[in-house]
Protein backbone atom coordinates (compact mmCIF):
# COMPACT_ATOMS: atom_id res chain seq x y z
CA UNK A 1 0.00 0.00 0.00
CA UNK A 2 1.35 3.16 -1.09
CA UNK A 3 1.19 6.16 0.87
CA UNK A 4 0.41 9.49 -0.49
CA UNK A 5 3.01 12.16 0.12
CA UNK A 6 3.00 15.96 -0.43
CA UNK A 7 4.12 17.75 -3.34
CA UNK A 8 6.55 19.17 -0.24
CA UNK A 9 7.51 15.78 0.72
CA UNK A 10 8.48 14.13 -2.73
CA UNK A 11 10.21 17.66 -3.95
CA UNK A 12 12.68 17.54 -0.46
CA UNK A 13 12.93 13.32 -1.08
CA UNK A 14 13.89 14.23 -5.25
CA UNK A 15 16.45 17.05 -4.02
CA UNK A 16 17.85 14.85 -1.04
CA UNK A 17 18.76 12.27 -3.65
CA UNK A 18 20.16 14.51 -6.35
CA UNK A 19 22.27 15.97 -3.88
CA UNK A 20 23.43 12.35 -2.42
CA UNK A 21 24.09 10.92 -6.08
CA UNK A 22 26.42 14.45 -6.82
CA UNK A 23 28.10 14.12 -3.75
CA UNK A 24 31.82 13.77 -3.90
CA UNK A 25 31.70 10.30 -2.14
CA UNK A 26 28.61 8.82 -4.22
CA UNK A 27 30.10 10.11 -7.70
CA UNK A 28 32.92 7.82 -6.67
CA UNK A 29 30.81 5.13 -5.40
CA UNK A 30 28.89 5.49 -8.99
CA UNK A 31 32.96 5.60 -10.70
CA UNK A 32 33.80 2.70 -8.72
CA UNK A 33 30.36 0.46 -9.52
CA UNK A 34 30.41 1.22 -13.27
CA UNK A 35 34.17 0.13 -13.32
CA UNK A 36 33.82 -2.93 -11.28
CA UNK A 37 30.27 -3.63 -13.38
CA UNK A 38 32.35 -4.28 -16.39
CA UNK A 39 35.37 -6.20 -15.08
CA UNK A 40 34.18 -10.11 -15.15
CA UNK A 41 37.20 -11.17 -13.16
CA UNK A 42 36.70 -8.62 -10.05
CA UNK A 43 33.27 -9.67 -10.11
CA UNK A 44 34.24 -13.82 -10.46
CA UNK A 45 36.59 -13.08 -7.83
CA UNK A 46 34.19 -11.30 -5.69
CA UNK A 47 30.90 -13.91 -5.85
CA UNK A 48 34.12 -17.02 -5.65
CA UNK A 49 34.53 -15.48 -2.36
CA UNK A 50 30.93 -14.65 -1.40
CA UNK A 51 30.07 -18.67 -2.40
CA UNK A 52 33.22 -20.20 -0.66
CA UNK A 53 32.71 -18.12 2.61
CA UNK A 54 28.99 -19.21 3.09
CA UNK A 55 29.88 -22.49 2.38
CA UNK A 56 32.41 -22.50 4.93
CA UNK A 57 30.02 -20.96 7.15
CA UNK A 58 27.57 -23.65 6.84
CA UNK A 59 30.42 -26.10 7.17
CA UNK A 60 31.76 -24.18 10.39
CA UNK A 61 28.44 -25.14 12.01
CA UNK A 62 28.61 -28.94 11.55
CA UNK A 63 32.36 -28.73 12.55
CA UNK A 64 33.42 -30.04 9.24
CA UNK A 65 36.12 -27.40 7.64
CA UNK A 66 39.18 -28.82 6.25
CA UNK A 67 42.21 -27.20 6.36
CA UNK A 68 42.86 -27.25 2.17
CA UNK A 69 39.28 -25.28 2.37
CA UNK A 70 40.60 -22.12 5.03
CA UNK A 71 43.62 -21.82 2.88
CA UNK A 72 41.73 -21.50 -0.33
CA UNK A 73 39.92 -18.70 1.76
CA UNK A 74 43.17 -16.93 2.48
CA UNK A 75 44.29 -17.48 -1.05
CA UNK A 76 41.14 -15.70 -2.69
CA UNK A 77 41.04 -13.14 -0.18
CA UNK A 78 44.91 -12.71 -0.97
CA UNK A 79 43.58 -12.51 -4.49
CA UNK A 80 40.57 -10.03 -3.64
CA UNK A 81 42.68 -8.29 -1.91
CA UNK A 82 45.37 -7.48 -4.51
CA UNK A 83 42.70 -6.53 -7.17
CA UNK A 84 42.61 -2.55 -7.43
CA UNK A 85 39.15 -2.79 -8.53
CA UNK A 86 37.56 -4.44 -6.04
CA UNK A 87 39.36 -2.57 -3.88
CA UNK A 88 38.78 0.79 -4.96
CA UNK A 89 34.95 -0.79 -5.38
CA UNK A 90 34.92 -1.62 -1.17
CA UNK A 91 36.72 1.66 -0.61
CA UNK A 92 34.17 3.72 -1.93
CA UNK A 93 31.11 1.65 -0.93
CA UNK A 94 32.58 2.22 2.62
CA UNK A 95 32.74 5.71 2.33
CA UNK A 96 29.17 6.05 0.86
CA UNK A 97 27.91 4.15 3.86
CA UNK A 98 29.69 6.15 6.23
CA UNK A 99 28.05 9.73 4.08
CA UNK A 100 24.57 7.99 4.26
CA UNK A 101 24.90 7.55 8.56
CA UNK A 102 26.43 11.35 8.59
CA UNK A 103 22.84 12.06 6.58
CA UNK A 104 20.77 10.26 8.81
CA UNK A 105 22.40 11.81 12.06
CA UNK A 106 21.07 15.05 10.40
CA UNK A 107 17.73 13.78 9.83
CA UNK A 108 17.22 12.11 12.92
CA UNK A 109 18.41 14.81 14.62
CA UNK A 110 16.00 17.13 13.37
CA UNK A 111 13.04 15.07 13.80
CA UNK A 112 13.98 13.66 17.51
CA UNK A 113 13.81 9.84 16.10
CA UNK A 114 15.96 7.55 13.86
CA UNK A 115 15.05 7.95 10.01
CA UNK A 116 16.84 4.57 9.36
CA UNK A 117 15.16 2.19 12.03
CA UNK A 118 11.55 3.46 10.92
CA UNK A 119 12.52 2.62 7.35
CA UNK A 120 14.27 -0.68 8.17
CA UNK A 121 12.18 -3.63 6.83
CA UNK A 122 14.05 -6.12 8.39
CA UNK A 123 12.59 -8.15 11.48
CA UNK A 124 13.82 -10.46 14.05
CA UNK B 1 21.04 22.23 -6.13
CA UNK B 2 23.99 24.35 -5.59
CA UNK B 3 27.19 22.59 -7.17
CA UNK B 4 30.75 23.34 -7.47
CA UNK B 5 32.14 22.39 -10.75
CA UNK B 6 35.20 19.71 -10.83
CA UNK B 7 36.48 17.28 -13.18
CA UNK B 8 33.70 18.62 -15.51
CA UNK B 9 31.54 16.57 -12.93
CA UNK B 10 29.01 18.51 -11.01
CA UNK B 11 29.66 17.81 -6.94
CA UNK B 12 27.25 19.15 -4.63
CA UNK B 13 29.34 20.45 -1.63
CA UNK B 14 28.32 18.25 1.75
CA UNK B 15 27.34 21.04 3.65
CA UNK B 16 24.97 21.34 0.68
CA UNK B 17 24.10 17.64 0.82
CA UNK B 18 23.16 17.99 4.81
CA UNK B 19 20.86 21.36 3.74
CA UNK B 20 18.82 18.79 1.66
CA UNK B 21 18.44 15.97 4.24
CA UNK B 22 17.84 18.69 6.90
CA UNK B 23 14.84 20.09 4.05
CA UNK B 24 13.66 16.79 3.46
CA UNK B 25 13.53 15.81 7.73
CA UNK B 26 11.72 19.36 8.12
CA UNK B 27 9.16 18.12 4.91
CA UNK B 28 9.02 14.78 6.49
CA UNK B 29 8.25 16.79 10.40
CA UNK B 30 5.06 18.16 8.60
CA UNK B 31 3.39 15.19 7.72
CA UNK B 32 0.20 13.78 9.18
CA UNK B 33 1.71 10.98 9.72
CA UNK B 34 4.65 12.33 12.17
CA UNK B 35 2.30 15.03 13.59
CA UNK B 36 0.36 12.40 14.63
CA UNK B 37 2.69 9.96 16.45
CA UNK B 38 4.30 12.92 18.19
CA UNK B 39 0.47 13.39 19.25
CA UNK B 40 -0.27 10.16 20.56
CA UNK B 41 3.65 9.38 22.26
CA UNK B 42 2.86 12.99 23.88
CA UNK B 43 -0.22 11.52 25.33
CA UNK B 44 1.03 8.64 26.12
CA UNK B 45 3.89 9.71 28.20
CA UNK B 46 1.55 11.94 29.71
CA UNK B 47 -1.35 8.96 29.96
CA UNK B 48 -0.80 7.78 34.41
CA UNK B 49 -2.43 4.80 33.50
CA UNK B 50 -1.06 3.36 30.49
CA UNK B 51 2.78 4.58 32.25
CA UNK B 52 1.37 2.32 34.94
CA UNK B 53 0.63 -0.40 33.33
CA UNK B 54 3.46 -0.19 30.95
CA UNK B 55 6.06 0.26 34.43
CA UNK B 56 4.27 -3.17 35.65
CA UNK B 57 4.92 -5.01 32.64
CA UNK B 58 8.68 -3.51 32.24
CA UNK B 59 8.94 -4.29 35.87
CA UNK B 60 8.62 -8.04 35.46
CA UNK B 61 10.09 -8.59 32.20
CA UNK B 62 13.38 -7.02 34.35
CA UNK B 63 12.72 -9.14 37.32
CA UNK B 64 11.96 -12.45 35.10
CA UNK B 65 14.68 -11.53 32.73
CA UNK B 66 16.92 -14.61 32.74
CA UNK B 67 14.23 -17.21 32.99
CA UNK B 68 13.07 -15.26 29.41
CA UNK B 69 16.39 -15.82 28.20
CA UNK B 70 16.22 -19.04 29.11
CA UNK B 71 12.35 -19.73 28.06
CA UNK B 72 11.82 -20.96 31.41
CA UNK B 73 9.31 -19.38 33.15
CA UNK B 74 6.28 -21.36 35.10
CA UNK B 75 3.05 -21.35 33.60
CA UNK B 76 1.63 -19.36 36.36
CA UNK B 77 4.77 -16.73 35.43
CA UNK B 78 3.66 -16.66 31.89
CA UNK B 79 0.21 -16.05 32.24
CA UNK B 80 1.03 -13.11 35.01
CA UNK B 81 3.01 -11.81 32.08
CA UNK B 82 0.93 -12.35 29.66
CA UNK B 83 -2.27 -10.35 31.69
CA UNK B 84 0.38 -7.45 32.19
CA UNK B 85 0.78 -7.16 28.42
CA UNK B 86 -2.77 -7.41 27.66
CA UNK B 87 -3.47 -4.57 30.14
CA UNK B 88 -1.07 -2.68 28.59
CA UNK B 89 -2.16 -3.18 25.16
CA UNK B 90 -5.81 -3.24 26.21
CA UNK B 91 -5.24 0.91 27.18
CA UNK B 92 -6.47 3.25 24.50
CA UNK B 93 -4.05 5.47 23.89
CA UNK B 94 -1.17 2.89 23.37
CA UNK B 95 -3.62 1.35 20.91
CA UNK B 96 -3.35 4.62 19.31
CA UNK B 97 -0.04 4.61 19.36
CA UNK B 98 0.85 1.12 18.01
CA UNK B 99 -1.51 2.93 15.22
CA UNK B 100 0.25 5.94 14.61
CA UNK B 101 3.45 3.66 14.95
CA UNK B 102 2.15 1.64 12.03
CA UNK B 103 1.54 4.66 9.90
CA UNK B 104 5.02 6.23 10.35
CA UNK B 105 6.80 3.03 9.79
CA UNK B 106 4.89 2.58 6.84
CA UNK B 107 5.89 6.34 5.51
CA UNK B 108 9.44 5.53 6.42
CA UNK B 109 9.90 2.51 4.79
CA UNK B 110 8.49 3.71 1.49
CA UNK B 111 10.85 7.07 1.98
CA UNK B 112 13.71 4.60 2.85
CA UNK B 113 13.01 2.53 -0.22
CA UNK B 114 13.20 5.09 -2.77
CA UNK B 115 16.09 6.77 -0.86
CA UNK B 116 17.87 2.77 -1.10
CA UNK B 117 16.37 2.69 -4.93
CA UNK B 118 17.99 5.72 -6.60
CA UNK B 119 20.76 5.59 -4.68
CA UNK B 120 22.18 2.09 -5.22
CA UNK B 121 22.20 1.37 -1.45
CA UNK B 122 20.08 -0.09 1.19
CA UNK B 123 19.57 3.23 3.16
CA UNK B 124 18.54 1.46 6.69
CA UNK B 125 20.87 -1.37 6.54
CA UNK B 126 24.04 1.02 5.94
CA UNK B 127 22.96 3.38 8.63
CA UNK B 128 23.67 0.60 10.51
CA UNK B 129 20.12 -0.49 11.59
CA UNK B 130 19.29 -4.42 12.01
CA UNK B 131 16.28 -5.80 13.35
CA UNK B 132 16.81 -5.39 16.47
CA UNK B 133 17.31 -1.92 16.11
Amino acid sequence: MHTVQSPQLQEATRSLIDNLLASEVFVAYQQACAQFNVDSEARTQLKQLFDLQASLRQKQTSGGVAQAEIDALRALQQKVEHNRILMTYAQAQQEAVNFLREINTEISGLLGLNFAKLANHATC
Amino acid sequence: MENLFFDNIEIAPVAVVKRAARDFAGALAETPQFKSFEAVAERFRDDPAAQKALGAYEEKQIAWRALLMLNALSDEQKAELDTLRVAFDNQRVVQEYFSAQAEMVSLCQELGDTLSESIGLNYAASCGVSCCG
